[in-house]
């Protein structure tokens, strides 16, 4: 689920980068050094939106470099377990399939796809029903259920399930 | 860690700090990464270069999974939701995955099977 949160961080900025431009510089690089990580607490880091506060900076001892904490709002991408929400299928074996909802990987193993879907193999290798009417394989679009999350130190992986009431390949939605 | 493993959508169990942040539906990210993406186009010549995977992910994923293409639309959706005492988190995975009945939505969102008794009056 997509979040609007403000955080802070302490930046450390070279006395090269101090001038007109401070300010400038220190939200570049913050930008630069947030956007696209991933903490087990907020998740991803998607975007910067805003600058809310920037506090007084305090010099390094021993070194020029100066440290300024700055309060910032971003927008993130947190999994939570239990929640439900849609993905697109990436790739389909023989164990389950991959499904990828953002910047997030889910895996749903075929022990939680529902029974009456078998594995087929070949080209395009996707789980179908029985009476053919119902397939999933690569770029289908689903909606699963997260059952687990694990934080890793760059990335949140999930598990999931489409075994549950109302999961499942989902039809073209209209668009309002 | 132990507030981790206690984690659970279905109750509505997400951490205080979530429970308070405004929550966002794919639609309104949609329009936060467009503007950024705007913003990054105008003050450099290859914007592609500049944004991370997750954001270029994110932007993919968000445009394929809004509901609503036009941003009354999803204003009125909020409006609308807003009434119902929903936390933020609920009303934005109603209005991210569109339930079309009652048995529906609770299985979507567990955790307002108290509040049906404000639903039955709808």
């Amino acid at each position: 689920m997509f979040f609007h949160i403000v955080l802070e961080r302490n930046m450390q900025l070279h006395p090269r980068y101090f001038g007109r431009n401070l300010r400038d510089n220190l939200v570049a690089k913050l930008m630069k050094d947030v956007e696209g990580t991933c903490s087990g607490r907020h998740g991803f880091v998607v975007a910067v939106t805003g600058i809310e506060n920037v506090g007084k900076g305090l010099i390094r001892d021993g070194t020029g470099f100066v440290t300024f904490p700055v309060k910032y709002q971003c927008v993130v991408f947190r999994p939570f377990k239990g929640e439900i929400l849609e993905a697109v299928v990436t790739m389909v074996n023989k164990m389950g399939f991959f499904a990828e909802a953002g910047p997030v990987q889910i895996f749903v193993s075929n022990h939680l796809i529902p029974d009456d879907m078998e594995f087929q193999s070949g080209d395009m290798p996707n789980y179908t029903t029985s009476d053919g009417s119902v397939k999933i394989q690569k770029d289908s679009e689903v909606r699963l259920k997260i059952i687990g999350t694990r934080v890793d130190a760059t990335e949140i992986f999930c598990i999931g399930t489409i075994k549950d009431d109302f999961l499942g390949v989902i039809n073209d939605p209209v668009a309002i | 860690m132990s507030g981790e493993e206690e984690e659970n959508a279905a109750e509505l169990k997400i951490g205080d700090e979530f429970l308070k942040a405004k929550c966002l539906m794919n639609c309104e990210v949609s329009l936060i990464l467009d503007h950024k993406y705007e913003q990054l186009q105008q003050s450099s010549d290859d914007p592609m270069n500049q944004v991370s995977q997750v954001f270029e992910k994110s932007l993919q994923y968000v445009k394929r999974f809004s509901r609503y293409k036009n941003p009354d639309a999803a204003r009125q959706v909020r409006e609308i939701l807003a009434r119902y005492q929903l936390a933020e988190f609920e009303l934005c995975v109603l209005g991210n995955l569109c339930p079309e009945t009652v048995e529906e939505a609770i299985a979507m969102v567990p955790s307002i099977k108290v509040d049906i008794f404000f639903f039955s009056f709808v």
